[in-house]
């Protein structure tokens, strides 16, 4: 596999880490390679990925690569086959799940969020992990946003780089965060941005 | 639905008639406008048994469903015909306000047939549509022909060929409002061929749009990011396109001197830093545009508009030319005779190294700013030597022996980034369906520019992935239509919601890029059906074989094979480049490819 690529997947995997998005063996991201799929083994850890902790198989075809691959193969999968997405990272930003449990979508306050990404729809299922119902539910919702929540779980997004990926995933847990601190202040608003109402109907 | 008027405009020229008839909608879902509706059209309009200069070719000017709704650069539209230079599928694409009127005018698309025995300009206005004649403007200039025909940015536009459309040039461009192109691959030696001078447009029907919150709200967001965008508010603004030129040199990714170098000493010379500071007098827009990238320049000799970043090179780099006087001349005076520059600058490349190397007898050589003006005369008119420089560099190349020194794909010349420095743009040149072309997908914002994000430039293993989504993304822009620089802020993601918006029917992102899918492939199977295959996706072979000798590059080739079977398979099209019938049905092109009969002939 190209140097570079490897390079890719252990930079934003450790950022991921350091960054809080994700638990020690949490969240998991891949690339689209043609009509190839890099992802990350299933159990190696996010900030301390090693060239062999990258497998690829196919995009729509199996190979020996898929026992090896992550449990989320088929997310990412369904993903690459419904949007134009290159890359998809899954990330557990802990304030935006919380947010998650109790919302159908998180419509951020700050200047940054409300600039990249208006609105963050929270989509849900019962089993929230793996299942091809959930894959097929993240993937309708990723044809519209950059970064879908799926409640009680995590963060699903997409660009054509992981760098791109991790942006949006790092600029929802921003907004998040950001979000509930305002609610801790307990101050009114002040709205600052023109035509707001837009974003919520984003 | 809004964003289309519903109405298709139909004159044959060789008997005069004018017909209109309803744009069918499922059409317009499936391939939105501008290139998508061309391409659609063209499928059944002109088949292989028609040569491109032939009456029977066809001229099919489409705006899309974006065109005149007021969103940000929202003036565009494009010309497709089978193009005279490379045979293949030909879509031009112009802005300026040509578009804009034409779609207030009423229509959709104008299909352009036949010949008319004489030279004539069609006339349309709320008033109805005539065939004029166009004795009295035969052999003007654009600039001549613009004014005569009452010219008037916002209310009546006019579009036309100059004198190399009419000398049959297979490199001619079709003008409009006097300064913007319809530029690549000959369409107007198509036009030339019908005998038409010209086609003027009055309108005053503004598209409606179906959510007028929503638009008003994408409006907004959009103007944010584009004046945000350093790109879009301050270095197209102030450099114009030729921003890159110092940034390209600088990786050693400028093709100098024919493609033996890709650094050039007098890129500095060359660059928008200098025209800026030497030359412009202001910058100006497209009707809609925030940006306002366009350049007003002026010489002792001449004022006009441009030079684009392309032009700049052709006339510059690629003939060893840091005259940047000199190259600003080339331009308008290419603009008047109604000339494709890069084309044209490449082509005089090509026949300076053929004279370098002793394989043609002529004065053309590389540094000789003097020798520009000359050229182009020549090439307009198709004077001694310009009568081989008219047929493009692969033709001349040929002719005198050296076909390997035509730095082009399918026959159409590269522009102003060498594949060496670039992978996947060469890999976008090897691909592209009307030969090479850096419009069919943004690998500058992408290798070098980051947009949206960073990748290496050298990187060939996944590197179709990128190349495929971009090209995919530019048909679907160039079927709406707008401007590409606007994705240098604004993602396609706006551009989906926009159409939904203005529609009434929802797109997605994903539904937006599949339809470019749809019309690349339709594109694709057009040109398998010309006979065209998998050899003609190649690159000239000093890019394959001779690595670079110096400069950030070195060392390199464009590792294209991998990256083109990599390519193949990722689109869903067999080891000889073929779509799948998987793909096609996938694409729901599977009827449309398998049946021959005529729709346009049929109305």
């Amino acid at each position: 596999m190209d140097e570079r690529i490897i390079q890719q997947f252990l930079e934003v995997g450790r950022d991921l880490f350091e960054a809080d998005l994700v638990s020690s063996h949490g969240g998991n991201i891949s690339v689209r390679l043609g009509d190839r799929v890099v992802i990350k083994r299933r159990g190696a850890m996010l900030g301390r990925l090693k060239p062999h902790d990258l497998v690829e198989t196919g995009l729509a075809k199996n190979d020996s690569g898929v026992a090896l691959a992550s449990t989320e193969l088929l997310i990412h999968r369904t993903i690459y086959l419904s949007t134009p997405a290159l890359a998809v990272i899954h990330a557990h930003p802990r304030t935006a799940i919380a947010y998650s449990l109790s919302r159908d979508e998180i419509v951020p306050i700050d200047n940054e969020a409300s600039y990249l990404l208006k609105k963050i729809p929270v989509v849900s299922e019962e089993v929230p992990s793996g299942t091809k119902e959930m894959a097929e539910t993240l993937a309708n919702a990723l044809g519209a946003y950059k970064i879908v929540m799926l409640r009680g779980h995590g963060s699903f997004a997409i660009g054509q780089t992981l760098d791109e990926a991790f942006h949006w995933t790092s600029t929802l847990e921003e907004a998040c965060e950001i979000a509930l601190k305002a609610k801790l202040i307990g101050e009114t608003f002040i709205e600052y941005r023109g035509m707001s109402e837009g974003y919520k109907k984003w | 639905m809004n964003g289309w008027t519903g109405k298709i405009l139909d004159i044959d020229l060789s008997d005069a008639t004018v017909k209109t008839y309803e744009l069918d909608m499922e059409m317009a879902r499936l391939f939105l406008g501008g290139r998508g509706l061309g391409a659609r059209l063209l499928w059944d309009a002109v088949g292989p048994a028609i040569e491109p200069l032939s009456p029977d070719n066809v001229l099919i000017f489409a705006t899309g469903p974006l065109t005149a709704t007021g969103y940000q650069t929202s003036n565009r539209f494009s010309v497709t015909t089978k193009s005279p230079l490379t045979g293949t599928i030909l879509d031009a694409n112009s802005g300026g306000f040509w578009g804009m009127q034409f779609k207030k005018a009423g229509y959709d698309a104008l299909v352009v047939r036949g010949r008319a025995e004489r030279p004539v300009y069609v006339e349309i206005t709320p008033n109805g549509v005539t065939i004029e004649d166009a004795k009295h403007l035969w052999g003007a200039r654009v600039g001549a022909v613009t004014e005569q025909l009452g010219q008037n940015d916002n209310r009546r536009n006019v579009l036309c060929i100059g004198p190399a459309g009419e000398n049959l040039s297979r490199m001619a461009a079709i003008m409009n409002d006097g300064r913007r192109s319809l530029a690549r691959g000959g369409p107007g030696a198509v036009m030339g061929r019908k005998n038409l001078k010209a086609i003027v447009v009055e309108g005053k029907e503004r598209p409606g749009i179906q959510d007028h919150e929503g638009f008003r709200f994408l409006l907004y967001e959009s103007r944010k990011m584009l004046r945000t965008s350093p790109l879009t508010s301050q270095a197209l603004p102030e450099f114009g396109t030729a921003v890159v030129m110092n940034l390209i040199n600088h990786i050693g990714a400028l093709p100098t001197r024919n493609f033996q170098q890709s650094q050039f000493e007098g890129a500095e010379a060359i660059s928008g830093e200098a025209l800026t500071e030497k030359y412009l007098v202001k910058n100006a827009s497209c009707w809609a545009c925030p940006i306002g990238c366009t350049r007003i320049s002026r010489t002792q000799k001449v004022e006009g508009e441009g030079p684009e970043y392309e032009t700049t090179w052709a006339f510059g780099a690629q003939c060893g030319v840091d005259d940047l006087a000199a190259i600003i001349e080339a331009n308008h005076l290419c603009n008047e005779l109604g000339l494709d520059t890069i084309s044209t600058g490449s082509t005089i490349g090509c026949a300076m190294e053929l004279t370098e190397r002793g394989l043609l007898d002529s004065d053309l050589r590389f540094g000789r700013a003097d020798m520009l003006a000359p050229a182009i005369e020549a090439l307009a008119y198709r004077r001694d030597l310009g009568d081989d420089l008219a047929d493009g560099s692969l033709r001349l190349a040929t002719k005198y022996g050296a076909p390997e020194l035509s730095m082009s794909v399918k026959g159409l010349e590269m522009p102003a980034y060498d594949p060496r420095g670039m992978q996947g743009q060469g890999l976008l040149y090897a691909t592209s369906n009307r030969g090479a072309c850096h419009m069919r997908g943004n690998m500058l914002g992408l290798e070098v520019l980051g947009l949206p994000k960073r990748i290496d430039r050298f990187q060939v293993q996944g590197k179709s992935s990128y190349v495929i989504l971009h090209q995919n993304i530019a048909a679907a822009i160039d079927s709406l239509v707008v401007c590409k620089f606007t994705h240098m802020a604004v993602g396609e993601e706006y551009f989906a919601r926009v159409l939904s918006a203005v529609s009434g029917v929802e797109f997605s992102t994903g539904d937006l890029v599949r339809a470019g899918e749809r019309v690349w492939n339709l594109e694709r199977m057009y040109n398998l059906r010309e006979g065209f295959t998998r050899s003609d996706d190649t690159l000239p072979s000093r890019l394959l074989r001779e690595p670079l000798a110096d400069g950030p590059s070195k060392g390199w080739v464009n590792e294209l094979e991998p990256m083109l079977a990599e390519y193949y398979r990722a689109r869903g099209w067999d080891r000889q480049g073929v779509p799948t019938q998987d793909k096609l049905k996938e694409l729901e092109l599977e009827e449309i490819v398998n049946s021959q009969q005529s729709t346009v002939n049929s109305q």
